[in-house]
């Protein structure tokens, strides 16, 4: 830059900057560096304080119920968000079409995303409710099947229908972002392969899905962290069950504390949580980071 | 001829996602008006033959509801302006400053959207307990506020880069302090990215559910979901009052949104695209 004399200049190379930020830091610090020291603490201590080594990890490892979980997670946190990036990408290019009440439309779509997880939680599992659930009722009186089915009762069913809420509630999130990844594009980009004469798909293949790769890396991310946190839905519906086959890390984590009161186990569980989520990202980000220049940062 | 037939295609594929989206809001308003005794017959009316308003009666004068509903806006109205001002400075301090260490800041606040909630439950609790501060508006709002500062700080940073530094540099030149140009030249050119941030912080402080199960355990500092959760009976659940009350929570934030949501689906667009 040229402004080498301009007070701004001198003014950006001071402390005040840091001074502005500081506070910010220091609630971030307050609340999060000091639960992950603490939470790393209590996970090789016992009740009384004394060092234990690793048996609490051991003791988390030991049980069944933290194997199903971590099954149950990946299982959960995959087909999700295969299922949300197809979809959102699909709905996104299709907002991105011109039509009429297109601004409308786009603001309709967002609301699953936007309402609260619990909502979307009971809304559904009134929907899918065995006996008096309005798709079982549409299923039966259009002779799909001829018995209702326990959507959320049997457990080869109830971890897909769970996969399902989940997509219905984040879709939209990928498919604005989508949107908007494609809108940033110039038109020039689009009207050059129309003259060229490309087809639909051969415009998705060759100009949208580049334009859109950097957004999908970074959604795809935003996806993983949430679907490894999340909980709100599972809890409400199944509450981990029947028989744990719903059962995810983080209620796990919390049954363990708070209706257990196994804190050390839990906190064994959560540094092992933590970790698994600082390795999945860290192997992204590097995997990623060398075709991501536009994307998060 | 093409033409026609991919707007037939788009037409539907609109129509197919707008039903997918909008049914369980449809269904779920027509469940809150209709009668217990007509929820559960078989088969289903799809229309109420006698619409009520006993679910929203329950609801409203039986139930712990309303005063979930009142915690539920203290609490988000807290933790927003709380972030909002943290976010507002830290922003100001990226988009502006040279400093040793800005790297390493901004990494580290990117860290922390990217932290596991569920993995730093337990030691919020502990240190929760030990200031005295389980079951408190303050400490519920202090522990919301680090789940929506670091998407604030990162939305803002970009909004106060895109404003041109000269308008900034004619105000030195006049003598203006810093904080001065803050208040009266960033933020006001930053508007949507402040309407942004806000909507972004209270919707999701409104809608957080895990942190709320476990810090909020008394009637006097229950948010909602923790509410609705509630009325979800493991054996027993009352439908048309879950409906009526799961509607009652998702019109404020309904509302917000739809007025609102120019100003923040291009804010958050900004904040991932531009980074």
């Amino acid at each position: 830059m040229t402004r080498r004399d301009s007070p701004i200049r001198r003014a950006r190379t001071s402390s005040t900057g840091l001074l502005f930020v500081l506070p910010a830091l220091l609630a971030l610090a307050m609340l999060i560096v000091y639960p992950v020291i603490d939470v790393s603490v209590l996970s090789v201590t016992d009740e009384g304080g004394s060092f234990v080594g690793l048996a609490n990890f051991r003791a988390a490892v030991a049980s069944p119920s933290t194997l199903a979980a971590v099954r149950n997670t990946a299982y959960f946190v995959g087909a999700s968000i295969v299922c949300q990036v197809i979809a959102g990408t699909l709905v996104g290019i299709l907002l991105n079409r011109r039509f009429r009440g297109r601004g409308l439309v786009r603001a309709l779509v967002l609301l699953p995303w936007v309402v609260p997880g619990i909502v979307g939680a009971t809304m559904w599992a009134w929907m899918l409710h065995t006996e008096f659930g309005i798709i079982n009722h549409l299923l039966t009186a259009t002779r799909v099947t001829t018995q209702p089915i326990g959507w959320l009762t049997d457990p080869s069913l109830v971890m897909p229908a769970l996969i399902a809420i989940n997509v219905w509630k984040l879709f939209p999130f990928v498919a604005i972002m989508v949107l908007a990844g494609l809108q940033a594009a110039p038109d020039e980009l689009y009207e050059a392969a129309r003259v060229d004469g490309a087809s639909f798909w051969h415009e998705v293949r060759h100009v949208m899905l580049p334009q859109i790769r950097p957004v999908l890396v970074a959604v795809t991310l935003l996806l993983t962290i949430w679907g490894l946190n999340a909980i709100t839905i599972i809890y409400t519906i199944t509450r981990g069950g029947p028989a744990n086959r719903t059962l995810v890390v983080p209620i796990q984590i919390f049954r363990q504390a708070f209706e257990s009161f196994q804190f050390h186990d839990a906190a064994a569980l959560s540094v092992m949580f933590f970790a698994a989520t600082l390795a999945i990202v860290a192997l992204y980000l590097r995997v990623f980071r060398s075709a991501d220049e536009g994307g998060v940062r | 001829m093409r033409q026609g037939r991919a707007s037939a295609g788009v037409a539907l594929g609109i129509t197919l996602t707008l039903v997918i989206s909008l049914v369980p809001f449809v269904w779920m308003a027509i469940s809150s008006v209709t009668s217990t005794r007509e929820l559960y017959s078989v088969p289903p009316h799809w229309l109420p033959h006698a619409p009520t308003l006993d679910h929203y009666r329950t609801v409203l004068w039986a139930s712990n509801i309303p005063r979930y509903f009142l915690n539920s806006v203290v609490i988000s109205l807290g933790s927003t302006a709380i972030a909002l001002v943290l976010a507002v400075f830290a922003s100001y301090g990226f988009a502006r400053f040279r400093f040793r260490g800005r790297r390493a800041a901004q990494a580290f606040v990117l860290v922390g959207q990217l932290l596991p909630t569920a993995a730093i439950v337990v030691p919020l609790f502990v240190i929760l307990q030990t200031l005295g501060l389980v079951n408190t508006y303050l400490g519920l709002i202090l522990v919301y506020t680090i789940l929506t500062l670091p998407l604030a700080v990162w939305m803002l940073t970009s909004y106060f880069r895109a404003i041109p530094v000269e308008l900034e540099e004619a105000a030195i030149m006049d003598g203006a302090s810093r904080l001065a140009i803050l208040f009266r030249i960033t933020l006001p050119l930053s508007l949507p990215g402040i309407v942004a941030v806000v909507v972004y912080a209270f919707v999701t402080t409104w809608n957080e559910f895990i942190f709320a199960l476990v810090f909020a355990q008394d009637a006097s500092v229950k948010t909602l979901p923790i509410g609705i959760a509630e009325f979800m009976g493991e054996f027993t659940t009352d439908w048309g009052a879950v409906m009526a009350a799961s509607l009652i929570m998702t019109l404020p934030i309904v509302i917000a949104f739809l007025l609102l949501q120019r100003l923040f689906v291009g804010g958050l667009a900004a904040g991932a695209i531009k980074g």
